[in-house]
């Protein structure tokens, strides 16, 4: 079995599984995790679009 | 003066590590911290297998230059860290080429990425056998 994941899926499923980890790892209090699990995937997700728009401009 | 409490004697958190090495999770699950454990558990193996199915490259112990030493050693260090999901995939004898390719890249990627997780958990579990945080 291969996947064939584009750019965008990639990128967000990293995002996700790693803002999850952090939060984990570095929060004392569950409130504390869900909070920056959302932000960390916030600022992720945040950073793709932002990149993203960045290249698409640059190669025009 | 040390912020952090005296180590504990070696017993009580090398199996902890151990375990936490070997078995994503595994050292949260000794510990009673299911939730954390599982969280971590799911993300590291669901991160590996969509490295597989990715056809990521496994790195190898290759030194030369110091670009190559730092990205291979580095690379298969994060790599041994998957402990027994990287134990399996070898004896099954999971090989891949480096090869170009934006799927294989991200596979490489997510390979390494989970055994930068179970180093992270390895930690935390740790941290918490060792009386540093609940």
């Amino acid at each position: 079995m291969k996947i064939n994941l584009s750019h965008f899926e990639a990128t967000l499923l990293f995002a996700l599984f790693t803002s999850a980890v952090l939060g984990v790892v570095t929060k004392k209090t569950d409130a504390e995790r869900l909070k920056y699990g959302l932000t960390s995937f916030g600022w992720f997700a945040a950073t793709v679009f932002g990149l993203g728009w960045l290249m698409y401009f640059g190669h025009r | 003066m040390s912020p952090y409490p005296p180590l504990p004697p070696i017993a009580k958190w090398l199996p902890v590590v151990a375990l936490a090495w070997f078995v994503p999770g595994g050292g949260h699950f000794l510990l009673k911290k299911t939730y954390r454990g599982a969280i971590l558990c799911g993300c590291t193996v669901i991160m590996f297998l969509l490295g597989l199915t990715m056809r990521g490259y496994m790195f190898e112990p290759t030194t030369g230059d110091l670009l190559t030493t730092i990205i291979y050693v580095g690379g298969f260090i994060a790599n041994i860290s998957n402990g027994v999901l990287y134990i399996v995939a070898r004896m099954f004898g999971y090989s891949q080429p480096d090869i170009a390719g934006h799927t294989v890249d991200y596979g490489t990627k997510f390979l390494v990425a989970a055994g930068l997780f179970n180093i992270l958990a390895v930690v935390d579990a740790f941290e918490i056998a060792a009386g540093r945080k609940d």
